[in-house]
């Protein structure tokens, strides 16, 4: 019975500590990001994703993608995130799961191309305020998993929270730079 | 309870990234080996895009070139920067975007062509100091430019075929001078001109260097001393690479001390006082200070049109 009450009910010092450990790995993440992409050499080179006329415009698309499964993954969490008074269909959580793991993989080699060829880069506010928000939506993507890892201890509002940096992250990512160059240089392949 | 699913997922992406990244090292090396690519990327941040034009570049159509040119798209939405040595031309295009890119191609009869990765290309004819031209498939667009010749001071950095000796050769414009050494007991400043895509430099005591300008290196003979001759590549370099010099009094000897710095900021350098020949200390490059007998002194990069060879 207490046992029941404690999974049910979890006193505060149960969360504190994952959702420390959680963030503590979130901002490592970040500041680890940050710090490589600003000492690391650019190197100005980096693979090429096959079918597009520049990596800048593979990238765009990649992160667009990226934007759209993480629309998918932002409305089914928000209706998950009501299931104590509406519980969600089962087929939602999965939905939700790898809507999620499909964005961010798309953004996987986005970052890398980012980081390696180019490196963290201050020459102007929409390219200073890019490079902030991918070591933000990396830090905020790493707090979330390790959230997840322990979310029967967590209170509701932590997954929520953590889940709309990431989505705002993404988008303004996507904004700074997909957004630029499909409006600066023209919508195309 | 713990849950194992967003590890996964995390260990995923941490997989991913590590794969791309491996393979990005091993497409970026063959790039790195073959020097334009990192030679090409400097001038944009560099003085060519500044320079001023100048008379010496000789660029009649169907004659041997051997010029830099700078200049702007027509809307000045791309600087571009070509380097054009013999037959061979190199470009850095670059539209205030984070990335650049590189070009390599030929010339030929005062037409230049170049391609770089993804489709983009450049085409340009060579008209007195300027060239006009086209580039092509650059962010889906193409760009009318124009660029004129401009002298710069370009270095050129290397080492001999067997590694005996180091150099570094900086031109201006149709003046250069050198200086090579193997760090310990050989030295020779080297002073004369380019001529085409042809330098001569001679020293002192049968010293001398012949080389051929190709694209963006240089090839040939150099001659640390008299019936010592040893081949050599040099590429073009960034700084810090260059000729650094020091003429400082050290326990009343007049010494004369060189550093041939390349642009991986390796450096060899001697010191010479009198008749004594010993390995110069190392060159801090932030601030081109050195520390000799606890005295602290300042080595100053040498341009290709000052006098290092007096006759």
């Amino acid at each position: 019975m207490t046992t029941q009450q404690v999974a049910v009910a979890p006193p505060r010092d149960r969360w504190a500590k994952p959702l420390a450990v959680a963030l503590a790995g979130g901002c490592a993440v970040a500041l680890a990001l940050g710090l490589y992409a600003r000492l690391h050499h650019p190197a100005r080179y980096a693979l090429d994703v096959a079918g597009f006329s520049s990596p800048l415009y593979a990238k765009a698309w990649l992160t667009t993608a990226a934007v759209v499964f993480a629309v998918v993954q932002v409305a089914t969490g928000w209706r998950i995130s009501r299931q104590p008074t509406a519980p969600a269909p089962a087929w939602m959580a999965a939905v939700h799961r790898w809507s999620g793991r499909i964005a961010i993989l798309l953004t996987v080699p986005v970052i890398v191309h980012c980081i390696y060829a180019l490196g963290f880069q201050t020459y102007s506010a929409r390219v200073y305020a890019h490079c902030v928000l991918g070591c933000i939506f990396y830090g905020a993507f790493v707090a979330k998993m390790l959230s997840l890892v322990r979310r029967d201890t967590m209170p509701r509002w932590v997954l929520p929270v953590l889940g709309f940096v990431v989505f705002v992250s993404l988008v303004a990512l996507w904004a700074t730079s997909a957004l630029w160059l499909f409006a600066t240089h023209g919508v195309h392949s | 309870m713990t849950r194992r699913g967003p590890l996964i997922t995390l260990c995923a992406v941490i997989v991913l990234a590590v794969i791309f990244l491996w393979a990005n090292t091993l497409v970026a090396k063959p790039g790195s080996a073959a020097a334009p690519t990192s030679a090409t990327s400097v001038p944009a941040t560099s003085p060519w895009a500044t320079s001023a034009p100048s008379t010496s570049a000789s660029t009649s159509a169907g004659t041997t070139l051997h010029a830099l040119y700078a200049g702007r798209s027509s809307g000045d939405q791309v600087t571009v920067a070509i380097a054009i040595n013999g037959g061979k031309a190199a470009a850095d295009l670059n539209a205030g975007l984070p990335s650049e890119v590189s070009m390599q191609g030929s010339v030929s009869g005062g037409r230049v062509t170049m391609t770089a990765q993804n489709g983009v290309g450049l085409e340009g004819s060579v008209s007195g100091q300027d060239m006009f031209g086209t580039i092509t498939g650059f962010l889906g667009q193409s760009f009318p430019f124009s660029a004129a010749a401009a002298v710069v001071e370009a270095v050129y950095a290397g080492r001999s075929a067997g590694n005996q000796v180091t150099l570094s050769v900086v031109t201006d414009g149709d003046k250069a001078i050198g200086y090579v050494c193997n760090g310990r007991n050989v030295q020779a400043w080297l002073q004369g001109s380019v001529n085409g895509n042809q330098v001569t430099l001679t020293g002192r005591d049968g010293a001398g260097l012949t080389g051929t300008l190709s694209g963006l290196a240089m090839f040939g003979m150099v001659s640390p001393a008299a019936g010592v001759s040893f081949p050599f590549s040099a590429e073009l370099s960034p700084r810090p690479a260059g000729v650094y010099q020091a003429r400082i009094t050290v326990d009343g000897l007049a010494t004369r001390i060189g550093w041939a710095v390349l642009p991986d900021g390796i450096q060899l350098g001697v010191a010479v006082a009198g008749t004594t020949k010993y390995a110069a200390p190392p060159l801090d490059l932030g601030d081109d200070s050195f520390t000799l007998g606890g005295e602290s002194y300042r080595a100053s990069a040498v341009a290709g049109n000052q006098t290092v060879v007096t006759p």
